[in-house]
């Protein structure tokens, strides 16, 4: 559930980002993507320590992954609205829809998720209509 | 999944695209009721954030997340309803792919 929340228009492409390669907006763009898939492994993690069944989570909020979690996904919004300062919007989205991927990689890799053949499949495409959709989708949010 | 599961993923899906409608109007529509849009943003935004969470105690992340694709679904409609907006053909083949992806991982 990425944040992902739109600076006012007129400030895009008229600053220039700062020097040296950590505020490049690429490299924190790709740092808000990084966090973002972060963020889900550990509240993953701090869901786990939930009691399962109930309808919030609330009682995740004892785990610190959790905690850990939220401040990934507050250093991810940031990231991002530093980035779009300097990149077109429809770039940035077609950026965020690596987060589809990253999620499921990391599942398999850090959760020791078992992904089969089906799921693989759906995830290739969601993927994919989640970039068909980034260009179009920029503008509807420009509008709602 | 559950057709319970799967109402609280499209809740927790559109809690946070409408919280994100809240900030947006609140950043640069009328200055007047900013603090209350903010607000609501927030308070969406968190019944979204809890109602994952708890989806999360109970399914792989892998199984999970690709159902955050919805929330791209749930935007486009809002906008055609609410704005009247028109569905192009990028837009639906987009939500088809997206639909297909959601089903083949909610069978798996």
């Amino acid at each position: 559930m990425p944040a992902v929340v739109e600076p006012i228009d007129e400030a895009r492409g008229e600053a220039k980002p700062r020097k040296g390669w950590f505020f490049n907006p690429y490299v924190q763009l790709s740092i808000s993507i990084l966090f973002s898939a972060a963020a889900q492994i550990c509240l993953k993690k701090g869901a786990d320590k939930a009691v399962p069944g109930i309808l919030l989570g609330i009682e995740g909020l004892r785990s610190g992954w959790t905690w850990l979690g939220i401040v990934a996904m507050v250093s991810s919004l940031f990231s991002w609205l530093y980035g779009l300062r300097f990149v077109a919007l429809n770039i940035a989205y077609n950026l965020a829809g690596f987060v589809q991927v990253l999620v499921p990689i990391a599942s398999w890799a850090l959760l020791g998720e078992k992904i089969g053949p089906v799921r693989a499949c759906g995830i290739v495409l969601v993927c994919a209509g989640v970039w068909v959709v980034a260009r179009p989708l920029m503008h509807v949010k420009e509008e709602l | 999944m559950t057709p319970l599961a799967f109402l609280l993923v499209l809740i927790s899906e559109t809690c946070s695209a409408a919280g994100q409608v809240f900030f947006k109007h609140a950043v640069d529509g009328n200055p007047r009721c900013k603090a209350a849009k903010l607000t609501a943003g927030v308070a969406v935004m968190a019944i979204g954030f809890f109602l994952w969470i708890g989806l999360m105690s109970r399914f792989q992340l892998s199984y999970l997340y690709p159902f955050d694709g919805l929330n791209r679904i749930i935007l486009m409609f809002a906008a055609s309803i609410f704005l009247k907006e028109k569905m192009t053909i990028d837009l639906w083949v987009g939500v088809a792919l997206i639909c297909a992806g959601v089903l083949l991982v909610s069978g798996s």
